[in-house]
């Protein structure tokens, strides 16, 4: 299978500015000839978590709706990228939801002790999050990190193999596109992402 | 006249530690003359905010459903308790959707500078935060203040005080913590008692 990218926009707003610099990245991708799939949250259906800890048991959500094909995507792309806004100091509550729900992931991962991945592919792919908020505050994104590396911990992608692009002070629509360094750390951010599956994956696998 | 003191469970799951946790908190309050009320957001039919900034304009937001009601609720109460289990190192999901569709309240403080809370108003409305995690983690709580305080700023309220308990796994439970509803009990007597205090003759109580 070739090299593919999940990408996701967590952002209730479509083509606001955690999605175009989402955008820029996949352009970036795809210019190297990689695969990328782009999912907008805010058009499919993913509840939020219900706590019943059913997962624990049958390694399977008892919730029926698009996690049901947006999960393995999850586990099978080379590399998974999550855009979402801050809203309120913390990650949207849209993107919240579906971190939420990787608890059976984590099911898997830490109750069951079954693979999440295959185990040639575990400590192999690649994560990113990307993130705009309207405050200038340098720690406008510290509460949404710990939520993120869950999210990927759970899907067996390490910390070191995540990446961060996180733009503060753009809170209009449209004004990513005027900040001075986003553009070309989006597309640098896109290059890097594709060298290091190579290296990795080599062409595909 | 009888101090109000509502309670959010932002909990999924019904009955379970971070509820318990919030229920002692209110059997407190009650117990020191409050008027209580609980609301499980579970329960209600809402949705997130949908960044449309709609709010920035007019003040108000368009999105009317269940929530529409709950932030009438919010501004009548003397006392506000959020309570919401750790999931994946945050709030859940659904504590964070009322949160973030207070944005309605952000834009009339800043954008349209047509609400403002007074330094007396905020000393009489307490905000106190309610949470269990499975993780024995301390820091397992960090990231949830910021977003708690952000909803206590916009609504009005002072942050008063945490009731947070970690290490359920652990305890198996919260009935198995050695102190947690104890103090959640006692903490809802005594802020209960703070507002009336404020209320009655300005002071405060507060050891």
């Amino acid at each position: 299978m070739p090299l593919h990218v999940l990408a996701i926009a967590g952002s209730p707003r479509r083509h606001g500015n955690s999605e175009t610099l989402l955008d820029r990245v996949i352009a970036s991708i795809r210019e190297e000839g990689v695969e990328v799939e782009k999912v907008a949250l805010t058009e499919v259906t993913v509840n939020p978590c219900r706590g019943c800890n059913a997962c624990e048991k049958l390694n399977k959500c008892v919730q029926r709706d698009d996690l049901d094909w947006l999960g393995p995507k999850l586990l099978d792309a080379d590399c998974v990228i999550l855009a979402a806004p801050i809203y309120c100091m913390g990650i949207c509550a849209q993107a919240k939801a579906l971190i939420d729900r990787a608890q059976v992931f984590r099911s898997r991962k830490y109750v069951l002790k079954l693979p999440v991945v295959p185990p040639e592919r575990k400590g192999k792919r690649l994560g990113v999050f990307l993130s705009t908020a309207g405050q200038t505050w340098d720690y406008v994104f510290d509460a949404a990190v710990p939520s993120v590396k869950c999210f990927y911990h759970v899907m067996e992608i390490r910390n070191a193999d995540i990446s961060y692009l996180m733009v503060n002070g753009v809170d209009l629509a449209g004004e990513i596109e005027a900040h001075p360094a986003a553009k070309a750390d989006a597309a640098a951010l896109g290059k890097d992402l594709v060298k290091t599956m190579r290296e990795r994956f080599g062409d595909g696998n | 006249m009888a101090i109000k003191v509502l309670g959010i469970s932002g909990s999924p799951h019904r009955h379970g530690n971070t509820e318990t946790l919030l229920d002692a908190f209110l059997a407190g309050a009650e117990g020191s003359g409050g008027e209580v009320e609980k609301v499980v957001l579970r329960d209600l039919h809402y949705s997130a905010c949908r960044g449309c900034n709609a709010c920035h304009k007019t003040g108000a937001c368009v999105v009317k459903d269940d929530l529409t009601t709950l932030f009438e609720k919010i501004f009548a109460t003397d006392v506000l308790a959020l309570a919401s289990p750790i999931y994946s190192m945050g709030i859940t999901a659904d504590l964070k959707g009322l949160i973030d569709r207070a944005q309605f309240l952000w834009a009339q403080k800043f954008v349209l500078k047509s609400l403002y809370f007074s330094t007396e108003h905020i000393k009489q409305h307490k905000g106190v935060f309610i949470s269990t995690a499975g993780q024995s983690w301390d820091h397992v709580f960090d990231t949830a203040y910021p977003m708690v305080t952000a909803f206590f700023n916009g609504t009005g309220f002072e942050y008063y005080d945490n009731i947070i308990a970690n290490n359920m796994d652990e305890y198996g439970g919260i009935r198995g913590h050695p102190t947690a509803l104890t103090e959640a009990e006692e903490k809802g007597e005594e802020v209960v008692r703070e507002v009336a205090s404020l209320l009655s003759t300005g002071t405060s109580e507060r050891r």
